[in-house]
């Protein structure tokens, strides 16, 4: 029995000491703070008491009495260090108390050093039974109602931190069970029926614990940090000594026994076999904690990690959320998370994901909503429960409250970026769960790191748009750009195939004289302000654009010609009132002309839906100025002798231009007169079989007469040669084109004939020149002038060629069709010259008919 | 989770932050609850036939184009759709009507209806009010569930009648007659009855207006100086109201100081409502040992606004209505010149020690707009350091001058007297009346007429019969008037009859007319005076 004592004196104070020792070991990898340390000291204080206690026993060296005021320094300084740590824990204002209680039990201590309280015990030997007495002064009663104070002072910052609710009173629950065991077990170490055993030490042990768990319930520390190497391996140590311990005289019989042939080997053995028994110790431990505490932690840090690194390799807004979902499916799969986005135009948040895809489509948070600056200034995830009992919550809408109840919303994750809630998680109870489940600690820090992770992504997203759009707009209206205009168009378009597309420009009339008139700035601000109507106007069915300096495009997906000539009336209405009405201060004129085009009754793709509108557009500018035109190509079907009022009067309105220009090259080059002549009766016939409509084949018309003007500039020996031209001259002669161009530029009202003019080399398969372009990307007109200006070239007698007969010309169209021609209007062109509706001109002739 | 379940359950601080948080709101937090929830009843009176009659297709789009657009309104704009109670025409479906006095109009009682989102709200500040009537501080308070409560207030369907019935799901208290018995007694016997079990069981809360609670305690101190019931009193009493009663005798008796109320009841909290409580506050702090604590309210707002912990002032709750007020001189511009368009004011916009007539719009789907209430409060302080407020404190001063209040019980206007006077068929040439306090501090109405010159009625005979008319009138429109008279023992109705002339002379000496109705004080005294004059002459 005494033996027994003996041992429970030892292993008990072991125990405890290595508990402390090993929950100090578990802190040092915890975030330090003050509440850290001051539970460090506390711990270290409790190390000293179980130490001492433990090696004054055992007598180690320097001697008993050493170790004894280690020991005793450690009870002494108990009480100061759990107030010390509840000041901390509590997070109280004010240091004055403790200081003092530091002033006064440093003193109190020092004098027990030098035995004032408690003498040095001296070590009695009874009945082969040895024990420790000490002597005790009556003074002692002043450490006892010190320690008495100071406890009482720990219980009172714990009352007071939770009557106002700093602290709730079940995180004080381990502290309270703690302390009141150490108080216990203290108290009935006193007690004669006690002395035998070492309750005090291992109590001291308990209390530990209790306060490690404490701050574990307030995530200080974590549970993880058991599985780390130091604390491992110490838990290793005490099994593998005790095991020592208790087994050591059985070891020593068995190898007695069995190995004494090698007795001065003895100690070797037993410390390799320790020494290995402690290894495989510590291994095991490793392996379990790893298995128990460390895994789902790990887990849930590979998940992080894992959708941290998918999350940052996109930029895109609906992968980021979608990466989210999936995230959320798989790590809380008992949840429905919803989450909303913020809409920086309107502050509203919106639903833009949700796990359950069924789910609350169209849901919003309001951007005054009162959840929104509660949200904000917590910045971390908090229950729903929680904003329900704040005052603000009074100005929740009825309808806003009944949603949320419909949702069944328990949590909610704010995702700030900087100081902006840009999102919001909303977490909801499946719909069969009847009472909500709620999050665990380590499900919230989870979730908050994930949060964290989102932001970044968020914010790198909400960049990339930022940087993607201010691409996309035109710096001073803030519209698209052109090229985005055209790119939007081109994706609008693959959507109403099966639909309707309708496509306006709009082009300021003499604004280059506006701003000559009124200056620079009023141009800017009629600009501004007419863009910023024509977004209202287009509203949510269209899209509108900066289309050049002085143009705007407006797209209208699924919408016929009509909603785009109703919005270019109400845009010249507004422009109107705006310059001359009432909206004006001075009044001053300044109209549009508007160009439309249609898909499918007009254009067939995105290229002509551009090439018509701007032919509507050039139209109506030939026709005046201030005209909305849809291009029209049933217009063949007007009555004729308003199709050929029209026709005449535009032809009448460029007449004189034209033909200034054809006498100057007739002057020059007598054939290029005739063959300008007859490829535009042969272009402008085959335009009206395609058929385009009246103004169009118009257009071509003209472009034929004016096609080859730049051969004015051409050297009459290249122009007049008999042989075949060098490589060097028929690049010479290329020019011709450009030459054209740089002569109709200068005739604003001609210029809508420069993408027929520019295009009559370019060849169907691309190869053309000057621009290369290929198939239905040349404008129609260009392809018409092209096979016309072929075939009268191939049909007519030239200096270094004799003439084709018109069967053999057909027949060189026909081989090159798909090639050079475009395939439908060349076979058509052969049809119509087959046929007799084109009517055939005399051939050019190089020489002048007298 | 109910109330009572919160309280044990959560912690007090987290209660406190619930119920009575709104009193740590800041002014500019405090009017964006205001506006947040106007623009919520904006949406609702937008989607029905009743609010059309006021928006037109238009609703408005904010606080300062609902003031603009929206004109001032009393009870007959609304009393064609309230009288007939067309729910259909209404912003929400009522889960309750409401009934009171309609003072001056052509019915004799009015109707307002309460949606379940209005209950909801006037719950929250219902038990908001009773923690705060048991509260010394912030965040210190006191409500225990299984309390017993002395419930004086009137019963359904006046709007305090709703008070049992709503905390009555909340929290287990004992109500004194318990609720479902008190349905079936008028005023006067709920209060007889609920005093009688006060006394034998004790009781915890009181609730009950001010001139009752006034009335009961004196009754109670009768107790001590006259013959009490002796022995029979103590019949049916618990042992430990025995106890309190006898040894509470022998203080008394030994000290030689009258019976008071504080010695036989520990009151937890004290609330009371009503005109005049200002009058009887301090007296009732002696007798009970813990000062009243008032709430504000009425059948069309709901419980509006209530003291704090300080018991100095009313602060009005930021969910209940959308306050304006009207400053004293623009009402008192308006009684002149019923044409004229008085000028409202916020919250944010007051001045202390200002006089204001209330106007409301009741929120979460109520049916006024911009709704005068006929209530003049003064504003006390705008803000209050000492208790941390940053809200405006108010104090019920009466009902406006052309009604006269009677101890909260009977509202009458210059529309009930002159049929009283036609009524009565005296030939009556011109009276005035005015609301007067006896020495006891009661109100009472004070009828000042003037027989045609040369008639030959006896002038007691005929102050008696319009004090018999104007009883039976009253009796007739307020069942409650008979509870006034038995509960205070008060005659509510006095009538002084002038010499032929007077008015008219005092009038044409004074060059100012006498309002018929709330005629000032001095008014009255100088015409007294004036009328002595004469008769010396």
């Amino acid at each position: 029995m005494d033996q027994l004592n003996e041992r429970l004196f030892i292993i008990v104070p072991l125990v405890s000491m290595l508990c402390n020792t090993f929950l100090l070991l578990t802190v040092c990898s915890a975030k330090k703070d003050r509440q850290i340390h001051a539970f460090m000291a506390l711990l270290l204080c409790f190390t000293a008491w179980c130490g001492g206690s433990l090696f004054m026993r055992m007598m180690l060296y320097p001697g008993p009495e050493f170790w004894y005021r280690v020991s005793i320094l450690g009870i002494f300084f108990t009480p100061l260090f759990i107030y010390n740590f509840m000041h901390y824990f509590t997070e109280t204002r004010g240091t004055f108390v403790l200081r003092l209680l530091f002033v006064v039990w440093i003193p109190m201590a020092l004098l027990n050093l030098g035995n004032v309280f408690i003498t040095a015990p001296h070590m009695v030997v009874q009945d082969g039974v040895r024990r420790f007495e000490y002597g005790v002064s009556p003074w002692l009663v002043l450490p006892v109602v010190l320690a008495a104070i100071t406890l009482l002072g720990a219980w009172r910052l714990g009352a007071r931190s939770v009557r106002e609710d700093r602290i709730p009173f079940a995180r004080f629950r381990p502290l309270v069970v703690g302390v009141a065991v150490l108080f216990a077990g203290t108290v009935a170490a006193a007690l004669p029926q006690m002395v035998s055993l070492p309750i005090d030490t291992f109590v001291c042990g308990v209390n530990a614990i209790c306060l490690y768990y404490a701050l574990y319930t307030k995530r200080l520390v974590q549970l993880r940090s058991f599985a780390s190497n130091a604390p491992s391996y110490l838990i290793a140590v005490l099994f593998s000594t005790l095991m020592l311990v208790t087994s050591y005289s059985s070891f020593d019989r068995f190898y007695r026994s069995n190995f004494s042939a090698y007795l001065d080997y003895e100690p070797i053995a037993t410390a390799v076999a320790f020494s290995l028994l402690t290894m495989l110790l510590y291994m095991l431990v490793r392996r379990l904690a790893d298995n128990l505490l460390d895994k789902s932690q790990r887990n849930q840090e590979a998940e992080l990690r894992r959708f941290s690194t998918e999350v940052t390799k996109t930029l895109e807004l609906e992968k980021i959320l979608a990466l989210y979902q999936d995230f959320l499916q798989q790590n809380l799969p008992g949840k429905i998370a919803r989450v909303f986005l913020l809409d920086k135009n309107t502050g509203e948040y919106r639903v833009a994901g949700c796990t359950n895809a069924s789910l609350a489509w169209g849901d919003s948070i309001a951007a005054d909503s009162p959840l929104i600056p509660w949200l904000r200034e917590k910045g971390y995830g908090l229950r729903y429960v929680d904003f329900q009992h704040t005052r603000v919550y009074r100005s929740m809408w009825e309808k806003e409250k009944q949603r949320f109840a419909e949702m069944k919303v328990s949590f909610l994750l704010p995702v700030m970026e900087d100081q902006e809630l840009v999102a919001i998680t909303v977490f909801s109870d499946q719909e069969s769960e009847d009472r909500s489940r709620p999050f665990t600690a380590g499900e919230i820090a989870f979730l908050e790191s994930m949060a964290a992770v989102l932001s970044m992504a968020l914010k790198n997203a909400s960049l990339y748009t930022s940087l993607e759009n201010r691409a996309r707009r035109d710096s001073m209206t803030n519209l698209y750009n052109r090229s985005y205009f055209t790119e939007c168009v081109r994706r609008d378009f693959e959507l109403c195939r099966h639909s309707e597309l309708s496509l306006l420009l709009i082009s300021f009339d003499d604004f280059g004289l506006y701003n000559e008139l009124y200056g620079i700035q009023e141009g800017d601000s009629i600009l501004k302000k007419f863009a910023a109507q024509l977004e209202l106007l287009a509203g949510s069915r269209g899209m509108v654009a900066r289309y050049g300096g002085k143009e705007f495009a407006l797209s209208f997906p699924f919408c016929p010609a009509a909603v785009a000539e109703e919005c270019a009336r109400r845009a010249r209405q507004w422009l109107e009132e705006e310059t001359v009405g009432a909206g004006s201060k001075t009044k001053r004129f300044l109209t549009f002309s508007a160009g439309i085009s249609a898909y499918p009754l007009a254009a067939a793709n995105p290229d002509q839906l551009f090439s018509y509108a701007n032919m509507a557009l050039y139209s109506a500018k030939s026709r005046g100025k201030n005209r909305i035109e849809v291009y029209d190509p049933a217009a063949r079907s007007k009555s004729p002798e308003q199709s050929g009022q029209e026709r005449r009067k535009l032809a009448d309105n460029c007449a004189p231009t034209i033909y200034a220009l054809t006498a100057a090259v007739d002057a020059k080059d007598h054939y290029t007169f005739s063959h300008s002549n007859n490829v535009a009766v042969y272009a402008s016939q085959l335009a009206a079989a395609v058929p385009l409509d009246a103004d169009h084949v118009e257009i071509v018309r003209q472009a034929g007469l004016l096609h080859d003007i730049g051969k004015i500039g051409i050297p009459e020996a290249i122009l007049t040669k008999s042989g075949r031209l060098t490589a060097e001259e028929y690049d010479i002669m290329k020019q011709h084109v450009e030459g054209a161009i740089a002569m109709i530029k200068y005739l604003p009202s001609l210029d809508y004939v420069i993408p027929s003019v520019i295009g009559h080399h370019e060849r169907w398969d691309g190869r053309g020149y000057p621009r290369g372009l290929a198939g239905e990307q040349i404008p129609v007109a260009a392809r018409c002038l092209c096979i016309a200006d072929s075939f009268d070239a191939m049909v007519s007698r030239r200096s270094y060629k004799e003439a084709m007969s018109v069967e053999d010309a057909l027949e060189e169209i026909r081989r090159n069709l798909g090639t050079q021609f475009d395939p439908t209007l060349g076979q058509l062109f052969i049809r119509l010259v087959e046929e007799g509706t084109v009517t055939l001109q005399r051939p050019s002739d190089p020489i002048p008919t007298p | 989770m109910t109330f009572e379940e919160k309280l044990n359950q959560s912690s007090p601080a987290e209660v406190w932050e619930e119920y009575c948080g709104f009193l740590d709101l800041s002014m500019a937090e405090y009017m964006e609850i205001q506006r947040r929830l106007l623009m919520e009843q904006v949406e609702l009176m937008a989607a029905c036939p009743l609010g059309r009659r006021f928006f037109g297709d238009r609703p408005p789009r904010s606080v300062e184009e609902f003031r603009q657009r929206v004109p001032l309104t009393s009870f007959g704009d609304y009393a064609d759709v309230l009288l007939t109670k067309k729910e259909d025409m209404l912003p929400a479906k009522p889960v309750v009507w409401l009934r009171t006095t309609w003072e001056g109009g052509d019915y004799p009682s009015k109707w307002a209806p309460y949606t379940e989102s209005m209950l909801q709200t006037y719950k929250t500040n219902i038990l908001a009010a009773m923690i705060l009537s048991t509260s010394t501080g912030r965040g210190r308070f006191r409500v225990r569930p299984g309390a017993r409560v002395l419930y004086s207030l009137a019963p359904m369907p006046y709007a305090t009648g709703l008070f049992p019935e709503l905390i009555d799901s909340e929290i287990r208290l004992r109500f004194l007659p318990p609720v479902r018995e008190a349905r079936k007694l008028s005023f006067g016997q709920q209060a007889r009855k609920g005093y009688k079990l006060a006394a034998q069981h004790g009781m915890n809360l009181f609730f009950g207006m001010s001139s009752v609670l006034y009335g009961t305690t004196r009754n109670l101190e009768s107790i001590s100086g006259g013959g009490s019931g002796g022995l029979k009193s103590l019949v049916g009493m618990s042992p430990r109201m025995i106890w309190r009663l006898l040894t509470a005798l022998y203080r008394c008796k030994r000290d030689g100081e009258p019976l008071r109320p504080r010695d036989l009841f520990r009151l937890d909290g004290f609330v009371c409502v009503g005109t005049d409580t200002n009058l009887y506050r301090d007296e009732l702090t002696k007798a009970w040992g813990l000062r009243p604590l008032e709430i504000a309210g009425g059948t069309e707002p709901s419980c509006m606004g209530t003291e704090t912990w300080s018991k100095n002032g009313l602060v009005l709750f930021p969910d209940a209505c959308f306050y304006e007020f009207i400053p004293e001189q623009e009402m008192l511009k308006n009684l002149r010149d019923p044409s004229y368009q008085p000028r409202t004011y916020l919250m944010d916009q007051l001045a202390a020690g200002q006089k204001y007539e209330l106007v409301i719009t009741v929120l979460k789907g109520g049916a006024f707009l911009r709704y005068r209430v006929g209530d003049v409060y003064r504003c006390v302080r705008m803000k209050n350091p000492q208790d941390g407020l940053d809200l405006p404190q108010f104090e019920y001063i009466d009902r406006i001058p052309t009604v006269i209040d009677i101890a909260g019980f009977t509202r009458i206007t210059q529309r009930e007297i002159t049929k009283v006077v036609e009524m009565s068929s005296l030939p009556v040439s011109d009276w005035f009346a005015v609301k007067e306090y006896d020495e006891r501090g009661h109100s009472y109405l004070h009828l000042y007429v003037e027989l045609q010159a040369g008639s030959k009625q006896s002038l007691v005979l005929s102050q008696k019969i319009l004090q018999e008319h104007l009883a039976v009138y009253f009796r007739y429109y307020d069942g409650d008037y008979n509870d006034l008279k038995r509960l205070l023992d008060i005659d509510p109705l006095q009538v002084t009859m002038l010499p032929a002339g007077t008015i008219a002379d005092y009038q044409a000496s004074t060059g100012s007319a006498i309002p018929k109705v709330g005629a000032p004080l001095e008014t009255v005294l100088d015409l007294l005076d004036f009328m002595r004059k004469q008769k010396g002459e």
